[in-house]
């Protein structure tokens, strides 16, 4: 009797140990996807203060102005009805919100809920845009129901960038919520009144999973009158700790979605699931157009990197087809300038540069010049990836948009005349020696985390150890990562977004204004912040001319903005102040067993980027299988 | 005599018997290691995540390397540490437990109390906490340190009882009419009492120093481009190898950590039985019937 | 009576104190020591979203300063510290900001106390069984093969422990599942569905404290019990013909004291053993918390964790010590 009941006990928990998820709600109903973060202090929705996680969240509950898509470049005209309207001397903005919106509780949205939010930010100290509102407005107006006059301090064209998403954008508050809570800093929002087309359900107190229930009144919102689509009934975010209890979800069809996972983990995936994929069918699989780039940057006041010769050999001494072959398995684009490498910009900064990019010159010594650029090696890449047994395109330009437009030559020789041109010798060992004598030595910080940076710093120790400089990698974590970067306790980085990253619009001036010499700081002292942290600390008579123009230009201009943020490429580039590598590609892995149309190569209707604000205008359109 | 009652000792027990067959394992492959050529940080050398074979007998890992050479650099670096950390802190506590011992009164009192928080207070917290501290600054040597400074409290206090016990015989005084000095007297007439448990000691403290390092590199507190048993099994974990099927990479460094710690434990083991009096007579017993024969 | 009550305490209490103190100065100093600055990791936090002005950063950081004040003279800080912890303060999480960590490590100490104390439990009592029995059939085959395996799992660190249970039944045979305290989609409720899930997911973690623990433990009580064994008043109570459930009682008597003495000065070495095993179980306790906050770099709440460890175990442990007496009658009687 015992023995049996031992069995059968086995026997069960044998059973279910297979399935992780209880669903409370039909499978085929509910969209699962990963939440990225787990939420330790749960029940925590007020992300207007800055360290709550807010991915996803933002997509499904908050909304805001404008939206460019941040694959296809296509303008989303959200909360507001129309594009901003700017006065003559661009002292004014206004915005003309959409009719018929509502809360989640049923209140509609108004005017009222934009001019008390801006206020609100303003007012309460530590929440965020509030530092930014208040230096550029100088009272918001309402002017009827769905009509806001943003008044300004100074002439400003770019004042709509706070209510237009490239990540994220100012989140509207509900005022009936807000004006009774007289603490933001610690007040939850909770439970959340949602502006988007899901309200929350229920959610785990330990922070690893959350349900959000489609609002009945979805067609109610900016999603539903945007698609005119329904989208999951359900959709629910899991936190899975490491990427072998995802990946196995995701095996067992108890994932639908997910961000990211590397390649090795990804191609054991879809041999034992062949109903998951990711952006591309077959090779290369992943998405490549998230929209930023990857770079080893240098602290530009540091000795010798302070040097554009020495920066300039180091680029020479890196060979971005063991890179990209070796590393990363041909699944990136190679990308030499700071610009994403994404398909919107490829066509109007990539493509039109490759004729700039193949003429340039370097000095390498007396009356002799170098040209550095190597358009052959998106082809090299594609030969690698034949011998692999891939299907490569036979096509030029197709060539072009899956590897990239070319990159710099590998050329140690060459390098080695621009450093011995500068002073530095090699010793018997075969050791590089600064020109006071010392050994070279380069320290190199990356953050084991983010592991397409962490590879691209183990690629650039390797080559340049066998180059004969002597490297070492300083493994971070996350938040001491950053700290160091922006307080240039560095000498080589591999921090993204060096020299600028950009949204879906060729307007390049968001995203560089801090390399501006007037927000230089010092090494000790904290770059300006966020996307246009000047962390290389570069201070450059070059640059400032064409930041300062392009402050000035309005943004309709379209064609002198353009040229200005190509001018300011060129720049960077000769002066290679940091080396982008390659493009930032992101392995958005489905499942396809309950849930299908996903925005993938063959139908590439929006970003993928789920976690990113923009997502919520292509949940509508997954369906049920 | 002693000698030879060691010997005898060897060929019985059988505890030492095993621990001479793990050790020597180990030791094959500390010599590899330390012979070897190789660079593990030449990443791609060889074709990545390949199951073992001939040419590769334990496999390769994802970023390319030869598991088996990683291994034999890595164990000799996680072997480095544990002993460096166990002799430091041995010293430590010999000195601290001697000197508290044979002076008694207060000077024995705060040194005791001491060493007794050392041995209440949680070690791995305060150790990643430290760790993660001075991350930068972690190498082989500095580890050691680290982890010597947080295992002398439980030695010293038995040095110190040692010294108690000792301070109350016959020699002592006698050593002391003589004129001779506290610390000659610790030196001259302690420690070779001591210095047998002192080695087995050592050998506790090698261990518990190597689950240390192997459990902060694991979290990554440390230079994760220096081989040692616990880097290779972050590394492991970070590329997923248990999902994705490579045993080898993570499977193999575990057996050896687990041969290296066990020949370790069974040779302190069966030290200690060596020099725990009442076993020694009944061995002095076997080998004299054995001389009879 | 009284005098010797005291006498017992007070060396006992003063010794919990010291403790604490060295430790929590030891977590004090340490930190102090690190280029990294709490203001600047919290200031990197919340401007690294929003697009901030110069200004408006400045800002920010003095009202961070006033709060953390790291730039203050070093004494005042130690004071401020202790005045701090005195109302159980222990700062604001540098990556959950301003959430207290004292927050944060009570919503995750419940898991942690639950795992620990069984664990703790059932591999003391196992131990103490297990020892006894290997000590009285000592020349028995299946004693020596109990020891032997007892003795292998000794010196094996948690971790590797904890990952080949994880690889054996998590993943090459799945029965148990890999991560959590309870399945996705539960939330946690009085049932027996959820306490079904509870112990699904704490037998591999609970499994593999157990078996560092149990070494020590059965080891130990072997060589108590052994020597009980050739001592003359059991020799006597075997002659004299005391029955043997008696004489057994005698034997777990008399070995479970210093027994005591021992859990609480290895309390520390199990605690420790327990955060490991969390993290690689993913199970939501405090081993957890202290993962995410090395990955994230956040300083307070390690620091958090160490002092609170500190305090608990040094607690526990005079607990135990205080209750110690009411259990030998040698003492109370002295």
């Amino acid at each position: 009797m015992k023995k049996s009941v031992i069995f059968v006990l086995i026997i069960i928990t044998a059973l279910s140990g297979f399935s992780q998820v209880t669903m409370a709600t039909p499978r085929e109903e509910t969209l699962i996807i990963d939440q990225i973060s787990r939420y330790t202090y749960s029940n925590n929705y007020n992300l207007w203060t800055a360290t709550v996680p807010n991915h996803i969240r933002q997509t499904l509950l908050f909304d805001t102005f404008w939206y460019p898509d941040q694959l296809t470049g296509e303008w989303i005209n959200a909360l507001a009805k129309e594009e901003p309207i700017y006065n003559e001397d661009y002292t004014q903005m206004t915005v003309k919100l959409r009719e018929g919106i509502f809360w989640s509780d049923g209140i509609e949205f108004t005017a009222d809920d934009v001019v008390f939010t801006v206020n609100y930010l303003m007012k309460n100290e530590g929440l965020r845009w509030g530092a930014e509102f208040r230096q550029n407005v100088n009272k918001v107006e309402k002017i009827d129901k769905y009509t806001v006059t943003f008044h300004l301090k100074e002439p400003n064209p770019r004042f709509h960038y706070y209510f237009t998403v490239r990540f994220d954008a100012c989140y509207i508050m509900p005022k009936h919520y807000w004006e009774k809570v007289e603490n933001p800093m610690s007040n939850n929002f909770y439970p959340p009144i949602s502006l988007g087309a899901y309200k929350l359900k229920s959610a785990d107190p330990a922070g690893y999973w959350t349900l959000y229930e489609r609002r009945e009144d979805w067609q109610r919102t900016s999603e539903g009158m945007v698609s005119g689509k329904a989208g999951p009934k359900y959709i629910m975010s899991i936190f899975y700790n490491t990427p072998t209890a995802k990946a196995m979800a995701m095996e067992r069809n108890e994932l639908d979605l997910f961000m990211d996972i590397d390649i090795d983990t990804f191609k054991d995936m879809i041999q034992r699931n062949p109903n998951i994929r990711s952006w591309y069918k077959d090779f290369p699989w992943a998405f490549p157009d998230e929209i930023d780039h990857r770079d080893i940057a240098f602290n530009l006041d540091v000795y010798p990197y302070n040097i554009k010769n020495v920066r300039w050999a180091l680029t020479l001494s890196l060979d971005i087809v063991d890179l990209v072959t070796n590393y990363m398995e041909g699944v990136v684009r190679v990308n030499p300038m700071p610009q994403p490498a994404t398909s919107y910009h490829m066509e109007h900064f990539h493509i039109p540069m490759l004729p700039w990019f193949e003429s340039l010159e370097i000095e390498i010594g007396k009356n002799e010049t170098f040209k550095p650029f190597d358009s052959s090696i998106p082809f090299q890449i594609a030969d690698w990836a034949k011998k692999e047994g891939y299907k490569v395109p036979e096509e030029e330009e197709k060539i072009i948009e899956q590897w990239g437009i070319g990159w710099w030559k590998y050329e140690p020789e060459v390098a080695e005349k621009l450093l011995i041109n500068e002073g530095f010798t090699k010793n018997k060992q075969g050791k590089w020696l600064l020109p006071n004598g010392e050994e070279w030595k380069i320290s190199i910080i990356a953050p084991p985390d983010e592991i397409d940076a962490y590879t691209q710093a183990l690629w650039a120790a390797s080559n340049w150890r066998k180059f004969g400089i002597d490297v070492q990698i300083e493994s971070l974590e996350r938040e001491p990562f950053n700290v160091r970067n922006n307080t240039g306790d560095f000498e080589v980085t591999t921090q993204w977004s060096i020299g600028g990253a950009a949204s879906s619009f060729v307007d390049k001036w968001p995203y560089i204004q801090g390399h501006h010499s007037r927000y230089y700081a010092p090494i000790g002292e904290r770059a300006v912040a966020g996307q246009q942290s000047n962390i290389v600390r570069v201070k450059s008579k070059e640059l400032d001319p064409i930041i300062d123009q392009l402050e000035k230009t309005p943004t309709d201009d379209e064609n002198k903005i353009l040229e200005l943020s190509q001018a300011y490429l060129k720049t960077w580039v000769e002066n290679q102040f940091s080396i982008t590598t390659t493009s930032f590609k992101k392995f958005i892995t489905f499942n396809e067993t309950y849930w299908t149309n996903f925005p993938t190569a063959e139908n590439p209707y929006g970003q993928p980027l789920y976690w990113f604000m923009g997502g919520k205008f292509v949940f509508p359109y997954i369906q049920p299988k | 005599m002693k000698i030879r009652s060691f010997a005898n000792f060897i060929k019985h027990d059988k505890n030492m018997m095993f621990s001479i067959i793990l050790l020597s394992i180990t030791l094959v492959m500390i010599l590899i290691g330390v012979f070897s050529k190789y660079d593990p940080s030449q990443y791609f050398l060889f074709p990545k995540s390949e199951p073992p074979s001939r040419s590769n007998i334990m496999g390769t890992t994802s970023l390319g390397q030869d598991t088996f050479l990683t291994l034999a650099k890595a164990l000799p670096n996680s072997l480095l540490i544990g002993s460096m950390a166990a002799v430091i802190s041995r010293i430590l506590a010999v000195f601290l437990g001697t000197f508290g011992g044979y002076k008694g009164g207060k000077t024995d009192g705060v040194i005791s109390v001491i060493a007794e928080s050392f041995i209440v207070i949680p070690r791995l917290p305060l150790l990643i906490l430290i760790a993660f501290t001075f991350k930068q600054q972690l190498n082989i040597l500095s580890m050691g340190f680290i982890l010597a400074i947080l295992d002398w409290g439980w030695p010293s206090k038995r040095y110190r009882s040692q010294i108690l016990s000792l301070k109350e015989r016959e020699f002592t005084q006698n050593a002391k009419f003589s004129g001779m000095g506290d610390v000659e007297i610790i030196l001259k007439e302690f420690m070779p009492f001591l210095i047998p448990y002192i080695i087995v000691d050592i050998i506790s403290g090698i261990i518990w120093a190597i689950g240390m390092e192997t459990t902060l590199s694991v979290l990554g507190l440390f230079d994760l481009e220096i081989p040692t048993v616990g880097t290779m099994i972050y590394w492991a974990n970070y590329h997923n190898a248990i999902y994705r099927g490579i045993w080898w990479w993570w499977g193999f460094p575990v057996i050896f950590l687990i041969i290296t710690i066990f020949g370790l434990y069974l040779l302190s083991a069966s030290l200690q039985n060596y020099l725990d009096p009442q076993t020694r007579i009944q061995r002095i017993k076997v080998s004299k019937e054995e001389v009879k024969e | 009576m009284k005098k010797g009550f005291l006498n017992y305490f007070i060396p006992r209490i003063i010794q919990w104190l010291i403790v604490i103190f060295i430790g929590i100065t030891v977590a004090f100093i340490i930190p102090r020591l690190s280029p990294v600055d709490p203001v600047e990791t919290v200031l990197n936090k919340m401007t690294g979203y929003s697009v901030m002005n110069p200004e408006a950063v400045e800002e920010l950081r003095e009202s961070l300063q006033a709060m953390f004040g790291t730039e203050k003279n070093i004494f005042v800080q130690y004071g401020e510290f202790w005045l701090r912890l005195l109302k159980g303060d222990l700062g604001p999480s540098l990556t959950m900001f301003p959430v207290p960590v004292i927050d944060v490590i009570l919503t995750s100490l419940p898991w942690s106390m639950f795992l620990l104390l069984t664990a703790i439990v059932i591999a003391w009592i196992l131990g103490i069984f297990i020892g006894t029995i290997t000590a009285l059939n000592s020349k028995k085959k299946w004693a020596k093969i109990l020891e032997g395996f007892v003795t292998f799992l000794y010196p094996i660190p948690h971790y590797i422990l904890a990952l080949v249970l994880l690889f054996l039944f998590a993943y090459l045979i799945p029965i148990f599942p890999l991560t959590g305290a309870y399945g996705m989609g539960i939330t946690p409720q009085f049932n027996m569905q959820f306490l079904f899930q509870i112990i699904k997911h704490s037998f591999l973690p609970a499994l593999s404290i157990i078996l560092v623990s149990l070494g020590w433990r059965a080891l130990s009580q072997k060589a108590l019990v052994s020597n009980l064994l050739s001592s003359d008043f059991m020799k006597y109570a075997k002659i004299g013909g005391v029955p043997k459930q008696t004489r057994f009682f005698y034997l777990i008597s008399n070995s479970a004291l210093p027994q005591v003495t021992d859990l609480a000065l290895s309390l520390g070495t199990v605690f420790s053993g327990s955060l490991i095993v969390e993290v690689v179980f993913s199970y939501p306790g405090l081993g957890q918390v202290l993962q995410s906050a090395i990955l994230q770099g956040d300083y307070n709440t390690m620091i958090g964790i160490v002092t609170f460890s500190i305090i608990a175990i040094a607690t526990a442990s005079l607990i135990l010590d205080l209750l110690y007496p009411l259990l030998d009658p040698r003492i109370r009687r002295s």
